[in-house]
């Protein structure tokens, strides 16, 4: 079912080596946005895990909707997609290949914006960090399934990477908020026992996302 | 009896309200090329996309190989290539690269090989490490045909596959045509002005007005014949 997913993965990937536009626009975007959140609210003080928390979603948020574009970018150029529709590839497989790319740009800015994290707000690197891992892992494939299909269907229209961000924040807003709360329990010290509700509902909204992208990304990637 | 590739049954296409092309039927079958031929803007380009099932049409029935596109089994597309307006090429991929992942996706034993091959064919073997973005438009196109003939297709589909082609690309492409009708493939393509190619019998339509019929401006066919005979 997934065949030729791994050629398609590579090309990508090959692309973005060569250019780097990807990487270093993403990361730049989300190191950004984390020191306007650290010198607006300030690394110190009682609710530093719910700061950091927050100052590293809304990083993921921007880096997820930033590369699920760019994954699309060079097959919108050109009009390559056209050449991936009329091959043999299902666009399940197309869809699948570019989630996987989103989620490497995602886990990409998020291993920067947690290296970044732990010098603005005094974090150890060590247990909490590596118990944020499922969190951010659970977080980053919901939203990279949904900007994914989102991205998709933007592509289409003038402007489109403009309107993304708009269509994805209300949205993923229920795991956003899954995310949060989780991060910065964990950030506290607290275990991962006591963000399980958490943990599920970041799954639940995989499960709905990857699904809604894998049924619905035939119907907005071919053409009228 | 050869295998009828595409059918189109009383096709139209409407952007909004306007129309593209109406009530259009045709059919290409093994062995057979057609030449489409009109001025620009005529709906050419959106007739092949319609032809390869990459648009849908507003109205009518198109077959590919006796099925619906939708309802085309994954490796029915590696029956048909298409050249379109644009290349379908990464840019910042090399030529040979370009070749390779196409063929890969078309799953195409030993892809590399078989993409060096087709460079030596369309004669850019010694341009196979530049970046797409750096080659000619001529050349570009040499390399988008190549990648549309790289599983040797059952039904090719060529949006003006002259454009942009010197002498020696033009008899290239001359060549490859006659290449894929001996081995029985359907040919299709379209032209702003009507030509000949050596040894092949084409036959000649006209879109016009939105509809598609037969050319029968013979005093120009035959002006035109010297000049493209050497294709």
């Amino acid at each position: 079912m997934l065949e030729g997913f791994g050629p398609l993965v590579r090309k990508d990937l090959r692309l973005e080596l060569r250019s780097g536009e990807s990487t270093v626009a993403l990361v730049s975007l989300s190191l950004l946005i984390l020191v306007v959140m650290v010198l607006a609210f300030g690394p110190g003080g009682a609710r530093r895990a719910e700061v950091a928390a927050g100052a590293l979603w809304v990083a993921l948020i921007f880096a997820g909707t930033l590369g699920a574009n760019q994954a699309l970018l060079a097959e919108r150029e050109s009009g390559c997609i056209r050449g991936l529709l009329l091959s043999p590839l299902e666009p399940a497989t197309i869809y699948a290949a570019k989630l996987a790319v989103a989620m490497i740009f995602m886990t990409e800015a998020g291993v920067a914006v947690l290296a970044v994290l732990v010098l603005f707000f005094n974090l150890e690197f060590g247990a909490a960090l590596a118990r944020l891992v499922p969190v951010f892992l659970l977080g980053a494939l919901g939203l990279a399934a949904l900007c994914t299909l989102l991205a998709t269907v933007c592509g289409r229209v003038r402007a489109g990477a403009m309107l993304l961000p708009v269509l994805v924040v209300p949205l993923f807003t229920p795991a956003l908020i899954a995310g949060c709360k989780a991060s910065a329990a964990l950030l506290a010290g607290q275990p991962i026992g006591a963000v399980t509700t958490w943990l599920k509902l970041l799954a639940a909204f995989d499960v709905l996302f990857v699904t809604a992208g894998y049924l619905l990304f035939e119907h907005v990637i071919l053409e009228d | 009896m050869a295998e009828v590739a595409l059918q189109a049954h009383r096709i139209s296409k409407f952007y909004g309200d306007r129309p593209v092309f109406h009530g259009i039927s045709f059919s290409a079958q093994g062995g057979e090329a057609a030449v489409i031929v009109g001025r620009n803007g005529a709906g050419k380009s959106t007739l092949i996309r319609v032809f390869c099932g990459l648009t849908r049409p507003s109205a009518g029935r198109l077959l590919l190989f006796g099925r619906e596109p939708t309802a085309l089994q994954a490796a029915h597309f590696r029956r048909v290539g298409v050249l379109l307006h644009q290349t379908l090429l990464y840019a910042n991929l090399s030529a040979h690269e370009n070749l390779e992942f196409y063929s890969e996706i078309l799953g195409i034993a030993d892809p590399a090989a078989h993409a060096l091959r087709w460079l030596r064919r369309v004669g850019l073997e010694h341009s196979a490490d530049e970046p797409v973005s750096a080659l000619s438009r001529g050349m570009e196109q040499r390399l988008g045909i190549a990648r549309a003939m790289l599983a040797d297709p059952d039904l090719i589909l060529l949006d003006e596959p002259f454009a942009a082609l010197d002498a020696d690309g033009a008899a290239l492409v001359a060549s490859l045509v006659r290449e894929a009708l001996a081995r029985n493939a359907a040919v299709v393509f379209t032209a702003h002005a009507p030509l000949e190619i050596a040894g092949v019998e084409l036959s000649l339509f006209k879109l016009e007005g939105s509809g598609l019929t037969p050319f029968k401006d013979e005093g120009r066919r035959g002006a035109l014949r010297s000049l493209l005979r050497r294709l």
